[in-house]
């Protein structure tokens, strides 16, 4: 049956798994090690990564809410053309809730890591030139919120600027205005006051990876050009601007990348906080009311799609170091 | 890059050029009040953020003694009512809907009461640190020891937590909706927090002299696997050790996976703490999350026992 074509990747392929199965040389023994080695990986990433999202993709696209059957594009059409609503000018009369959402995930999450890598990087050059005492306890303390959920995050920031919150009482005294006015969290969505909440909920888990992620770039900054600009008369900003600032300029990429992926994928803040419609936030009112899991599918293969290539696309055309 | 300003030598100030041209002996006015207070400005401003990370911690365990808060500050100290609540082991009202109840095991003489959701959360996220433990070693050692087509590439899907929680759970609504969602939440568990195993395992092995140790191993007649199992894994414990216990703290605490995909069955630790946060009284849900304060700490102090500098492994979630 096999034609000449198929046979050949056909033949290469047997070879080599038999190489794998029955090796010979030493460098057939190696790749067998190293596929025995990767296998676990690949088991898990294939039943716990692949297999499921290839699943939500084929849902997005199911004609059924309860089952994967028929093929339509019904809810990509809902879709686009949310998204395509809610750009000014474009005239098109639909529902613009889905590109509301997209919207704002994206301008939060930019506003929230710019702000946080430029304090990220303030701190790390900090922790690094300055002697500031009891070092170790600062970078403990400062790493402390990598471990806490979002939800926690959320009730920090209830703790900060609930209506019987810390800051509030001080502003209360302060301004004489009752708590309702200036309370940050607890307030009706999409105001001003409850988007600044938010603002400083993403913070509080944002600040610290940014910080970890540029004190490794901060490592590996060659101290002695900085010495020398200093000797040599420049001003502290100065030997910062032209010599520490070119050679970071890599890790403060890396930085704002990986920030911006756990921007937009920060949740569990938004849930407890409810103050901004984000994509994260979307997906739990798709699946908790009126379980439309096509819809929830799609809006997060789009968002899937998005992040993977962000990433990849933006780590690779700046080259900036992958792992923090 | 260059200005055509800079080229015609005319502007004294190139001090606001681009970075290509040479900075300006005068270092401006906003170089002058750097110099002046930049350090203090930064000082300041680290100690702001440290408060402001930590502050609210420090009150919400301190508030969680407290009787009632009715005033501008907690009252009523010191009274664990809050804690027993929370932890189930007061038989109030409330208590039902703290940790689930809690069941008593015998221990050589003596019964301690055990609250259910919090040892069923540790064991779900102990089960996901197991499967780590499987997956994450000899993949770390595979892309560290050797060199071979797409090694970067599975070097990347290995320490980038490529697909954020709250999709995953999405994906996995219908691809496993007959697993028990114990089973379903420790898959989970596993693959996101599979980077942080993978790195800190890395680190170790950066460390080491793979190809020599191996070699030497060889020649002394251990087969490889044996040597892989009895050389190269006990001397990276300390990475595989430090990588458990973060994978296990970070697992007991996935919240937006949990969220998406927890259907029935005992409650995962995140839930019992969302619903906290969500219904009950300020001072009970202080109660609930400075248990898990007390895990973090407990953990960063062991962390610090194996040589690491506390959650810095990885940088993103």
């Amino acid at each position: 049956m096999a034609t000449r074509d198929e046979s050949a990747p056909l033949g290469r392929f047997r070879t080599g798994l038999a190489s794998l199965l029955a090796p010979t040389t030493e460098r057939d023994r190696s790749r067998r090690r190293i596929a025995a080695l990767a296998a676990p990986f690949l088991v898990l990433a294939t039943f716990g990564a692949f297999v499921p999202l290839a699943t939500m993709v084929r849902m997005s696209t199911s004609a059924s809410n309860f089952a994967i059957e028929g093929l339509t594009l019904a809810a990509y059409e809902r879709l686009f053309t949310s998204i395509l609503a809610a750009v000014p000018g474009a005239g098109i009369d639909a529902n613009p809730v889905y590109g509301e959402v997209i919207w704002n995930s994206l301008w939060f999450g930019a506003a929230t890591t710019l702000a946080s890598v430029v304090i990220g990087v303030a701190i790390a050059h900090g922790l690094e030139k300055y002697d500031l005492p009891r070092e170790g306890l600062l970078v403990t303390l400062i790493s402390f919120p990598i471990s806490l959920p979002g939800i926690v995050a959320a009730f920090m920031m209830i703790v900060w600027f609930g209506k019987t919150g810390l800051l509030t009482n001080v502003l209360t005294v302060f301004t004489g205005a009752g708590p309702n006015a200036v309370a940050l969290t607890g307030q009706p969505s999409g105001t001003l006051l409850a988007i600044t909440g938010l603002f400083f909920g993403y913070l509080y888990s944002m600040i610290p990876r940014a910080t970890f992620l540029l004190r490794g770039s901060y490592a590996e900054v060659n101290t002695d050009a900085e010495e020398a600009a200093r000797s040599l008369g420049a001003t502290p900003w100065q030997t910062f601007r032209y010599v520490t600032l070119p050679q970071i300029r890599p890790g403060i990429v890396g930085a704002l990348i990986l920030t911006f992926r756990t921007a937009l994928a920060i949740f569990g803040t938004v849930l407890v906080l409810k103050a901004l419609s984000v994509v994260t936030f979307r997906f739990s009112q798709e699946i908790s009311v009126g379980f439309d899991l096509q819809m929830a599918s799609a809006l997060a293969t789009v968002f899937f799609v998005f992040t993977v290539l962000f990433t990849f696309l933006s780590l690779r055309l700046t080259s900036a170091e992958v792992a923090g | 890059m260059s200005t055509p300003g800079a080229d015609a030598g005319d502007t004294a100030d190139s001090n606001t050029g681009t970075g290509r041209s040479v900075p300006a002996r005068d270092p401006g006015r906003f170089g002058r009040l750097s110099a002046a207070v930049g350090r203090r400005v930064i000082t300041a401003l680290i100690l702001v953020t440290v408060v402001f990370l930590i502050g609210p911690v420090v009150f919400t365990f301190v508030a969680s003694f407290a009787g009632e808060w009715t005033g501008v500050l907690p009252s009523g100290f010191v009274t664990l009512d809050n804690w027993k609540q929370a932890l189930g082991l007061s038989s109030t009202l409330g208590a039902s809907r703290g940790l689930g109840g809690s069941t008593t095991i015998p221990i050589i003489g003596a019964t301690i009461p055990l609250p259910e959701t919090l040892s069923l959360s540790m064991a779900l996220a102990l089960g996901g640190v197991f499967i780590n433990l499987l997956v994450g070693v000899p993949i770390a050692y595979a892309v560290t020891r050797y060199d071979f087509y797409g090694q970067s590439w599975l070097n990347t899907f290995a320490v980038l937590p490529v697909v954020p929680g709250i999709i995953l759970g999405i994906a996995f609504l219908r691809t496993y909706p007959n697993f028990p969602s114990a089973v379903a939440l420790m898959i989970g568990y596993s693959l996101l927090k599979a980077p942080y195993m993978v790195l800190a395992v890395q680190s170790s092995f950066e460390s080491m002299d793979l190809r020599q140790i191996e070699e030497s191993a060889r020649s002394l007649g251990a087969s490889w696997p044996r040597t892989f199992l009895t050389v190269v894994v006990p001397n990276a414990k300390q990475g595989i050790l430090s990588g458990a216990i973060v994978c296990w703290t970070l697992a007991a605490a996935e919240f937006n996976f949990s969220y998406i995909v927890y259907s029935r069955g005992p409650k995962p630790f995140s839930l019992f703490l969302f619903e906290n946060i969500s219904n009950n009284p300020f001072l009970r849900a202080a109660a609930a999350i400075s248990i898990y304060f007390l895990i973090v700490v407990v953990v960063t102090a062991l962390l610090r026992s194996t040589g690491e500098r506390g959650f810095s492994i990885g940088g993103v979630r």
